[in-house]
């Protein structure tokens, strides 16, 4: 097992893929922070939850997004480069082979959400505090930010590797994340509703909570809740893997 | 027509396990059977060429053997187990099944480094590997940038990581220039030699006939023949006259 990870790991380092997801999330985060920090009116974000949702909180989001992304390429690049094929040859315990990817996408998804949360951290007070308004977070808030970031981006990676390991095509497993995050949530269970207060417990809307974003779910239950998630979604990854064909 | 060779040796009793063993291996799709009741057997040292026109059901065999496809029914197995119940499988078989089976952003080096982890190979293995399949000079680029023919070397180096005692190959000769060729034959040869085994799918017959000590010819997913080359010449047959009469039926 120690020897898939250390495999898994190499993998993940050793192609350019990730490094260019890490800038873009990098890149995304200044953008959408500073957007936000220097746009919203005053009134809106002179409260703490206000600050902690409109501005930092968007580390959450962006960072379990790239990190769901990385885990579903890590996958499923597998099957579209037919690198599966010498993959199981070396491993044919294939849950070993999935079991790695999670945990070696994991550790690669925390860092995404901790510095995401650290990027929107510095970015974020430095708005503000150029706009002359005082940022309510507190130390404690910091922590809960970083932490939560970084453990709602290691859940979502393992949601990448489940889905990915299901669904096999790769451009499929992007797009459905990328639809599910930005938009499904947003829209139908967030903006426009539909679903009332089941929305706080889909999988977006828990990465947030994580962080404390839910005034309503605190974060430690927030992430227990994602956590069944991305078990659920790696025990399928995993099942399907095991009993598929490889082409 | 009556050919003898690999199969027959299934039948008799042997003291010695063969290498691979298939029994009655069949794989369906639906209605449609990839492959039907096919049975051989292989014997260490022995080099085995595979043939058949493209579809006849090569490459489905080679997945089943390697446990990356389940059979319907029948059994295949290496060293007299199930390739998916092999310890250390990579110290045991290797095998290339497709020529292009590593990610274009990945440098030849990494690729065989991630394999050899994954297997627990020392890592100085991965420039031995190189070595052998005369790459090492030009292997440190992403795989992008690889001829077909390098990427042939560096499948059948993964393919060697282990030091294995069997080797499968699926059409290992396609994009080699007549060197590689060449240099490909004398390679495989000298593994026999020493005592390795190998098999070999293709649909070129020339890249066979002269590297292989029998052939299995498959068509429409059945085996038709088993022979050893030797005993063809002896008929005096070649192995092209035999292979078109068992699988070209619309040419008359």
């Amino acid at each position: 097992m120690t020897a898939q990870l250390r495999a898994e790991l190499l993998k993940l380092r050793s192609t350019q893929t990730n490094l260019g997801l890490f800038l873009a999330l990098l890149g995304l985060v200044l953008f959408v922070v500073l957007l936000h920090g220097f746009s919203v009116p005053v009134e809106r974000i002179s409260h703490r939850s206000n600050q902690l949702k409109l501005v930092f909180g968007w580390a959450a989001l962006l960072g379990s997004l790239f990190a769901a992304l990385l885990g579903a390429l890590s996958i499923t690049g597998e099957f579209r480069h037919g690198t599966i094929r010498p993959t199981f040859l070396v491993t044919p315990r294939r849950g070993r082979v999935v079991a790695a990817k999670v945990w070696a996408c994991m550790l690669f998804g925390s860092a995404f959400g901790v510095i995401a949360a650290a990027v929107a951290t510095g970015v974020g007070s430095a708005a503000l505090t150029m706009r002359g308004l005082e940022i309510r977070l507190d130390g404690g808030d910091y922590a809960l930010l970083l932490a939560g970031c970084g453990v709602a981006a290691a859940l979502w990676a393992a949601i990448g590797v489940g889905l990915g390991a299901l669904v096999r095509s790769q451009v499929t497993t992007v797009v459905g994340i990328c639809a599910w995050l930005l938009f499904v949530e947003g829209l139908l269970l967030g903006d426009v509703g539909l679903v009332g207060d089941v929305g706080r417990f889909m999988p977006g809307a828990l990465g947030k909570a994580a962080s404390g974003q839910d005034p309503l779910l605190t974060p430690g239950l927030a992430m227990f809740l994602l956590a069944l998630y991305a078990a659920a979604a790696a025990a399928a990854g995993w099942v399907a893997t095991a009993r598929r064909d490889v082409a | 027509m009556s050919l003898t060779g690999a199969a027959a040796t299934a039948t008799e009793p042997s003291l010695v396990e063969p290498v691979v063993r298939v029994s009655s291996l069949t794989k369906r799709y639906g209605a449609f059977a990839a492959i039907e009741d096919v049975t051989f057997s292989l014997d260490r040292g022995t080099v085995t060429g595979f043939l058949g026109p493209n579809g006849a059901g090569k490459s489905t065999t080679l997945r089943l053997l390697l446990g990356l496809a389940e059979p319907t029914t029948g059994e295949a197995h290496v060293f007299g187990r199930r390739y998916r119940a092999l310890d250390e499988p990579a110290r045991r078989v290797g095998a290339v099944l497709e020529s292009n089976d590593f990610d274009p952003g990945r440098s030849g080096p990494n690729h065989l480094r991630a394999l050899a982890l994954a297997a627990e190979i020392p890592p100085g293995r991965v420039e031995e590997v190189l070595q052998l399949v005369e790459l090492a000079r030009a292997a440190d680029r992403r795989v992008r940038t690889y001829s077909l023919g390098m990427r042939q070397r560096l499948g059948l180096a993964g393919a060697l990581l282990g030091d294995p005692e069997l080797l499968v190959l699926d059409e290992p000769a396609n994009g080699l220039d007549p060197a590689g060729v060449h240099w490909l034959r004398t390679f495989l040869r000298r593994f026999a030699d020493q005592g390795g085994t190998v098999l070999i799918a293709s649909h070129v017959l020339a890249e066979v006939a002269q590297t292989v000590d029998q052939v299995m010819i498959i068509d429409r997913g059945r085996l038709v023949a088993t022979a050893r080359l030797d005993e063809l010449a002896g008929r005096g047959e070649t192995l092209e006259n035999t292979y078109l009469k068992l699988t070209v039926r619309e040419a008359s």
